[in-house]
């Protein structure tokens, strides 16, 4: 079978799957036939409703995922940062020449290997105003992957996402419109995110003090959080503001 | 509104869309490193930008350039069949009831949050046009990092071919069924923003 009509065939596949076990099941399939021993699809852990818990499907070595819980690596897995970095599929072999590895994130690495899991294909599925999410293609330790097949996976692991992203919505709706900001309070937030004070940003803008005082308490309030930084964060979150704004000359 | 300007002999002579082809300079050659031609250093303009070509285009709230779309007829030489013919295994769709978005372009200009709303807009304005004018299947290429987002649009998007490494990219082919139940698609995913297309006139540019 040429890859891409295996590519047909998963995509027929998934638009009937109705649950997210009959997902699992097909990507798990595909994965094997890609050459893969394992599979893990997830949505990056969402700030905004952390209380409400996201969709992770995978067919990991149970201790693997049971160490992953306990250490929360959930937010600090290397895999899941290159994964914000780059918008289409990466070997883990890459993530050095990615991030910035710290000593943890190798030992999570090292770990992983010591619990069967070898090198791996991410495709990320970064979709403006959600949490980041990506879809993962593993293989044991010492186990090569197919370059040639890497295209295939590049595909599926998009499909996938999206076929999950619709399955979670049924359960409630999935994108909570960000709060409205009025530009005047957007243009404030990104003199916050550039480290500016109030009066600094009111010299900036040439407003009154008091005035961006305002505009920035309104907006805390919107977001429902109590921090300047976490405001700014929040604003970045869901697509208010952006890296390349914040960061333009 | 979304305007539509078509059947333009030469549209780069066009005033009204200019900025548009500014824009693309832009976005296409300075921002993504596209290696497409550029004229008098300031406007990307190719060999498609000719009387067969359709544009939609979003203006902002000064009537400039927010985003744009160029669609090519798929019964002539267009991007698909004499660029990247490698990139299709599936039969490629054509004819009158398919055209081939290409040159999908949000201005710079803008913050994210209102580069996301021209975009919702655009895709918008794509729907409703091709419902308005019997079009039922929209193709094109595009970078695979900007699958993700348009698969979460909602509409029925499936590849023509698996994706290649290109010139340092990795691209794919998509085609993009449109129907009726299309509107309600986007609006499932908060992205629907219906409004009427006017067409550009164009006599005074003629």
């Amino acid at each position: 079978m040429r890859p891409f009509e295996r590519a047909e065939i998963f995509l027929r596949d998934v638009s009937e799957t109705n649950t997210e076990s009959e997902l699992a099941e097909a990507l798990g399939i595909v994965s094997h036939e890609l050459g893969f021993e394992y599979f893990a699809l997830s949505h990056h852990v969402d700030l905004r409703r952390a209380a409400q818990p996201a969709i992770r499907l995978h067919n990991y070595p149970a201790d693997w995922v049971e160490y992953y819980d306990a250490n929360s690596l959930g937010v600090s897995d290397p895999v899941h940062r290159a994964s914000h970095v780059t918008s289409v599929g990466f070997a883990w072999s890459e993530i050095p020449r990615m991030i910035a590895m710290t000593p943890k994130d190798h030992e999570i690495l090292f770990r992983g290997g010591a619990r069967g899991i070898g090198d791996g294909f991410t495709v990320p599925a970064n979709v403006p105003g959600e949490s980041n999410g990506s879809c993962s293609f593993a293989n044991p330790a010492g186990t090569p992957m197919r370059e040639e097949d890497l295209p295939l996976a590049q595909l599926i692991g998009a499909f996938a996402f999206e076929a999950a992203r619709k399955l979670w919505r049924v359960r409630g709706p999935l994108i909570q419109p960000p709060p409205r900001l009025t530009d005047r309070q957007r243009e404030c937030i990104l003199w916050v995110a550039r480290g500016k004070s109030d009066w600094e940003i009111s010299r900036i803008l040439g407003v009154e003090h008091e005035t961006v005082v305002r505009h920035l308490k309104q907006a805390r309030e919107r977001y429902g959080v109590g921090k300047r930084t976490m405001l700014a964060v929040q604003a970045l979150f869901d697509g208010s503001i952006s890296f390349t704004d914040i960061l333009k000359r | 509104m979304v305007t539509i300007a078509q059947s333009i002999p030469v549209p780069l002579r066009l005033p009204a869309l200019r900025e548009m082809f500014e824009a693309r300079k832009r976005v296409f050659v300075d921002l993504l490193k596209w290696d497409i031609p550029v004229l008098e250093e300031r406007y990307e303009v190719d060999q498609f930008d000719d009387e067969y070509a359709t544009y939609l285009i979003v203006p902002d709230d000064a009537g400039g350039h927010a985003g744009s779309a160029r669609l090519l007829d798929t019964g002539r030489p267009h991007i698909l069949d004499t660029l990247f013919p490698e990139l299709c295994e599936a039969p490629l769709p054509r004819g009158p009831r398919v055209l081939e978005i290409t040159r999908f372009c949000l201005g710079r200009a803008r913050g994210a949050h209102a580069r996301i709303e021209t975009r919702n807009r655009l895709v918008s304005g794509l729907v409703r046009y091709a419902l308005e004018n019997g079009i039922e299947t929209y193709t094109g290429v595009a970078e695979m990092g900007w699958l993700s987002q348009i698969l979460a649009f909602g509409w029925r998007c499936r590849p023509l071919g698996l994706p290649r490494m290109i010139d340092g990219k990795m691209l794919g082919a998509l085609r993009i069924d449109i129907s009726e139940e299309t509107p309600a698609l986007l609006e499932a995913n908060g992205i629907y923003r219906p409004a009427p297309l006017q067409r550009l006139e164009t006599l005074a540019a003629a």
